[in-house]
């Protein structure tokens, strides 16, 4: 008895321990579409690294079924035009999509955050020219420039995602200004401004740590805005050139041969636009999970 | 609404939208001028006929040359130049009447995605946790999710391929467009397919909005007023929702602006997305330059006619 009174008595008592992100975690695991979606994303990332070693056939060799051959239990989305098979190429595509969404938000993060901070935190001029720059930006439409840019720079995989790098970095670098501007005025920044800290440990050892969870969201967010991008610029034909497949140039050509083979222009679709829900409804519930005041 | 300070506004942004026009056009003009090999690199033309052309199209100048007779033709004589691969088509007129063909559809498609947006919003935010606003939101995740040339490629699966097959031929709907301003029978499906993720943005905006007024004291005043819940719900509620939805009107224009490079592509339409496209396939850069010339002046109109009508519905702001 009294062995267990005193377990009962040196047992800490421990306050609800929730970290923001086991917080965050235990929310985002009630959305049932987040959960969903995140599944999906997982299985697509597993497929994409599977299809770099083994896909069903070549995705560039033609004549490995009839031309416009609809799905059967060989070639399960059929052929296209040259006989391809369409999965394989599917998967090959999903690659494309997968590297240039995630390569250009790590690249819009390593451009756009520095920037934001940087502005958000000694402001004055350095604000000026930077918020400047952003308006400029946001005033021409997006898929114009990306179009020139590669026009100019030819198309290639690295160039579309410096493309559409250019065209996104701002998104970045607005969020996370205002979130400096905020959390600069915080009483721990002055804290640590008063004990002594340099400006680079306050921007990235206290203001950007506490503007993570908006980052993230904006990430999340951007990657399907970055895979729409890539499919519009290779559906217009100034994307990822053949024989590569993307999944725009895939419905591209299928739209040619849509009266005759809609398979072709069916399964790259619903690949492309599964894959943007997912990524949409796992930053919904990203947002949801890390700043629960948004919530409606 | 029209004050002097309005008219000034209007003034100063005209001014600045020329300037951007120029700078705009000028950094296209250089950075294409800067591509190795010429426009003509691909006719397999030797000796005076090919001397001739670069002549012709001012191409054996030095560049600084070429750039001061392009701008002082653009701004004094409107003047763009002359096709590379058509010879002898003028480009002013030609994108000018493409300009207009791109207006009119991002027109429809702005009045069917503010509308359809609208509607959907009021009717979720009216229904709130009920089943009708479950399917309406999970709709617009839906929407804002397919790409405008998915929702363009399935209507036409739909409408062009699938309802032509099963009624044997009955029900024939031509893809395409007849003319150069097309019909009513050829524009919604367009307007539709561009509009349509745009109306799902708007339909969540609106719903949140309508929420969060529809709690306000002055509605329960107007209902306990006998107001009808038909007038609360238009007069009071939605034109202070609609407050928080105009502020998108911005990226929502330039949305559409792009968004009908691609429709326009999909579905035929002789405007200013498709030659921009097929100038770019084609290396026809004095068009490339020339349509982008003309987005530039059109993103920067749009933007004014935004700002301009945010005076409008918003009565507290004044320029």
């Amino acid at each position: 008895m009294a062995a267990t009174a005193a377990a009962v008595i040196t047992r800490p008592i421990a306050p609800e321990q929730a970290s923001l992100w086991s917080d965050a975690w235990r929310r985002l695991r009630r959305n049932r579409m987040a959960l969903i979606s995140a599944v999906y994303l997982t299985l697509l990332v597993v497929v994409a690294i599977v299809a770099i070693f083994k896909t069903p056939y070549s995705y560039r060799e033609v004549g490995v079924a009839l031309p416009y051959s609809g799905p059967s239990a060989a070639h399960w989305f059929g052929a296209d035009i040259l006989g391809r098979d369409v999965f394989s190429r599917l998967l090959v595509g999903a690659q494309i999509s997968l590297i240039v969404g995630v390569g250009t938000q790590v690249l819009v993060l390593l451009v756009g955050v520095p920037i934001g901070l940087i502005a958000g935190y000694y402001r004055g001029a350095v604000d000026s020219i930077v918020t400047f720059i952003i308006n400029v930006f946001y005033g021409i439409p997006d898929l114009l420039v990306a179009m020139i840019l590669l026009l100019l720079l030819g198309p290639s995989l690295n160039n579309i995602i410096i493309a559409i790098v250019a065209t996104r970095w701002m998104d970045m670098t607005r969020l996370v200004r205002g979130q400096t501007l905020a959390l600069r005025e915080r009483e721990f920044i002055e804290a640590a401004r008063a004990s002594g800290a340099k400006p680079l440990k306050i921007l990235f050892g206290h203001i950007l740590p506490n503007a993570l969870g908006p980052i993230i969201v904006q990430a999340t967010f951007g990657v399907p805005a970055a895979i729409l991008f890539e499919a519009f610029l290779s559906f217009l034909g100034i994307g990822v050139q053949p024989p590569t497949p993307s999944w725009g140039s895939m419905a591209s050509d299928g739209l040619a041969a849509i009266r005759i083979a809609p398979h072709m222009v069916i399964a790259p679709s619903i690949a492309l636009s599964l894959t943007l829900m997912a990524f949409n409804f796992l930053g919904d519930g990203l947002r949801d999970a890390l700043d629960p005041r948004s919530r409606r | 609404m029209l004050t002097r300070g309005t008219l000034l506004y209007i003034g100063q942004r005209l001014v600045l939208i020329g300037f951007t026009v120029v700078a705009v056009s000028s950094i296209v003009f250089l950075g294409i001028h800067r591509l190795p090999g010429d426009a003509l690199f691909n006719e397999h033309l030797h000796g005076t006929q090919y001397e001739l052309l670069l002549h012709h199209y001012g191409l054996d100048r030095p560049l600084w040359d070429q750039y001061t007779s392009f701008l002082s033709a653009m701004i004094f004589h409107g003047n763009l130049g002359e096709s590379l691969v058509n010879r002898g088509v003028q480009i002013t007129p030609l994108v000018v009447r493409e300009l207009t063909v791109s207006v009119e559809v991002g027109l429809f498609a702005l009045i069917f995605t503010i509308g359809l947006g609208m509607l959907l919003g009021v009717v979720a935010a009216l229904r709130q946790n009920t089943w009708v606003d479950y399917v309406l939101s999970t709709t617009s995740v839906i929407g804002y999710s397919m790409p405008s040339f998915v929702i363009a490629t399935f209507l036409i699966l739909l409408f062009a391929v699938w309802l032509d097959n099963l009624t044997q031929g009955t029900f024939y709907f031509q893809i395409g467009w007849t003319g150069t301003y097309g019909t009513i029978g050829e524009i919604w499906l367009p307007a539709f397919a561009l509009g349509f993720p745009y109306a799902s943005i708007v339909a969540r905006l609106t719903r949140a909005s309508m929420l969060e007024v529809i709690r306000q004291d002055y509605i329960r005043t107007a209902r306990a007023k006998g107001l009808k819940e038909t007038v609360i719900t238009i007069r009071h509620a939605l034109r202070n929702a609609l407050i928080p939805v105009i502020t998108i009107l911005g990226p929502l224009v330039i949305g559409i602006i792009t968004g009908g490079v691609i429709v326009e592509n999909i579905f035929g339409i002789p405007g200013l997305g498709k030659e921009f496209a097929n100038s770019i396939l084609n290396r026809d850069y004095n068009i490339v330059i020339g349509v982008f010339t003309m987005y530039a002046a059109l993103v920067g109109l749009a933007n004014l006619g935004v700002d301009l009508l945010y005076v409008v519905i918003d009565p507290r702001i004044r320029y």
